[in-house]
């Protein structure tokens, strides 16, 4: 049906860019659309995975959020078959339950973020423009990659390992998915909500702490001087960002 | 088995049966006196009377196993149905006051209103995200995998009351800590993250049903089998009646009713705690008003 309007609005359009928001829930589309409208989006919408897969094939848009919990094909299946068919177009999936092995398997299947449900609007546009962002820059995307390196640095995201000058890092579980998800996100402000919601699955009031506790354990083992650091940089008031540029290995 | 004993116990019937009227026939042994037993009528009652005793045996030892899983079977239908009705209690008000919020909404009659129904209607939905937090914070407990690490609990317990004392509704609120240093404490082997959300959650809790003036006071002490967290307030206390189910997920205290918070943070530290070997256990004293402590002890290696 967007194909019938689209002559008529091309020109006002233009560098509108189009975003396919796929959520079955019709409460969640009718409130996201007008919101990603005024945010300066077009926007198309699908019902289910299957209707989802159509449109992206069809439709060719510049950015996908796609909720997991679908009829028809879920979110996660049409991201794996839309990647399977070669289709890069960068991805949001909406997790419903936060449980750990979901948050694993969201990279797993190329997604280059995720957000848990229930979210602010605001949130999900954050994250929607910092996608973005780095889709059109050009750079390719660091969440398909299972190898990654900065300086001295590598990481196996699919053997949990990450090296320094060929040494093996003694790293929690938590730590590296921490490094994980800042290496992923290069050049972005991570704030210490983000990490507690992705990497634990839950936020509490002082949950921020153990993000820090985390981070402190993360900088000991890389060697990195918080006040002079080469690859994690506190943004003070902020959260954390990753500023030393990341490769994609083979 | 039941189905055994009771072949058992006909095929002793049987034989006994037959004892009694093919031995008299087969063999004729002497003619008996009155009162004296032939002797398959003497096989037959003594085996007569083991069967019976099997057959009771085995009768009353299932309907009792019937009787004990259908009292767990009731026992968890209740805790479930109760289960159901505390959360049916708690999203119901939030939702009550968004759905008034939105009408209020809807009819605003100048922009002071508006924006005071969407504060309210914010408020309001942010309560029931907490609830759901908290709930899938104690679903994700039994899915995910705890760190079994060394954890330096003196730090952690610091760590958390420095959190505590952060919040802007504890501005100017009096948490002692004292963590014995002799002897030092051994270090408890568990998941960092978790060991602390459930020290905050009794901070949490302690903090918010005592009066601004009152201390809550933070001990960790050490008597080399176990760990000892305390965390006492002065609070009003907590009812007899509710000491036992206080633990329980969802379940508010009489005193709690006014007091927000989702119900289930007590539910979450014990979970925690019982995930790392440990107890919690409380002690209140309802009665003269003298506070609460709750006490968390862990095993250390």
């Amino acid at each position: 049906m967007q194909t019938a309007l689209i002559p008529a609005i091309i020109p006002a359009m233009k560098d509108r860019p189009t975003l396919l928001l796929a959520d079955d829930d019709p409460t969640i589309t009718n409130s996201l659309v007008p919101f990603f409208e005024r945010a300066g989006f077009h926007m198309i919408t699908a019902a289910n995975g299957a209707d989802a897969l159509e449109k992206a094939q069809m439709l060719h848009p510049d950015m996908i959020v796609l909720d997991v919990l679908m009829p028809r094909l879920d979110g996660r299946e049409v991201l794996r078959r839309m990647r399977r068919a070669g289709l890069q177009t960068p991805t949001i999936l909406l997790t419903q339950v936060g449980d750990a092995v979901e948050r694993a398997l969201a990279l797993e299947e190329g997604a280059d973020d995720y957000l848990n449900k229930p979210f602010e609007s605001h949130e999900l546009l954050a994250r929607v423009r910092a996608v973005l962002r780095r889709s059109q820059s050009g750079k390719p995307s660091l969440s398909t990659a299972w190898r990654l390196s900065a300086y001295e640095l590598t990481i196996d995201r699919r053997a949990r390992r990450a090296t320094l000058n060929g040494q093996l890092l003694d790293l929690s579980p938590k730590s590296f998915a921490v490094l994980e998800y800042m290496m992923t996100h290069p050049d972005e402000v991570v704030s210490r909500e983000r990490l507690l919601q992705l990497v634990w699955g839950w936020e509490y009031p002082a949950g921020t702490r153990t993000v820090d506790t985390r981070m402190f354990e993360l900088r000991k083992a890389l060697g990195d001087n918080p006040a002079n650091p080469k690859y994690i940089e506190t943004q003070a008031g902020e959260g954390y960002s990753f500023i030393a540029p990341v490769r994609m290995l083979p | 088995m039941k189905r055994f004993y009771t072949i058992l116990a006909l095929v002793m019937l049987a034989i006994g049966a037959l004892a009694l009227f093919l031995m008299p026939i087969l063999w004729s042994p002497e003619p008996v006196l009155a009162f004296q037993v032939g002797f398959g009528a003497g096989i037959f009652s003594i085996l007569f009377g083991l069967a019976v005793l099997i057959l009771i045996l085995v009768y009353t030892i299932e309907w009792g196993k019937t009787q004990s899983a259908e009292k767990i079977n009731r026992e968890q239908d209740e805790s479930h149905r109760q289960f159901l009705q505390r959360l049916d209690h708690e999203l119901k008000n939030p939702l009550t006051g968004l759905q008034a919020a939105l009408t209020n909404l809807r009819e605003a009659q100048s922009p002071d209103d508006s924006i005071a129904a969407v504060e309210n209607a914010s408020q309001a939905a942010s309560r029931m995200k907490r609830i759901l937090k908290d709930l899938r914070k104690l679903a994700d407990l039994d899915a995910q995998m705890l760190e079994r690490l060394p954890v330096n609990v003196g730090e952690l317990v610091e760590e958390m009351v420095g959190a505590a004392k952060d919040l802007p509704a504890n501005q100017g609120r009096n948490i002692h800590l004292m963590i014995s240093s002799v002897p030092a404490l051994p270090p408890v082997t568990g998941d960092r993250d978790m060991l602390g959300l459930a020290v905050y959650n009794l901070l949490d809790n302690a903090l918010k049903y005592s009066a601004s003036v009152d201390a809550v006071e933070v001990r960790v002490r050490e008597d080399g089998r176990a760990l000892y967290i305390e965390v006492a307030d002065a609070g009003a206390g907590i009812p007899l009646q509710d000491q036992g189910r206080i633990f329980e997920d969802l379940y508010r205290g009489e005193n709690a009713r006014e007091t927000e918070g989702s119900g289930l943070g007590l539910a979450l530290a014990r979970r925690i705690i019982q995930l790392h070997g440990g107890e919690i256990s409380l002690r209140s004293d309802p009665i003269q008003g003298r506070g609460t402590i709750f006490a968390i002890h862990l095993p250390v290696v």
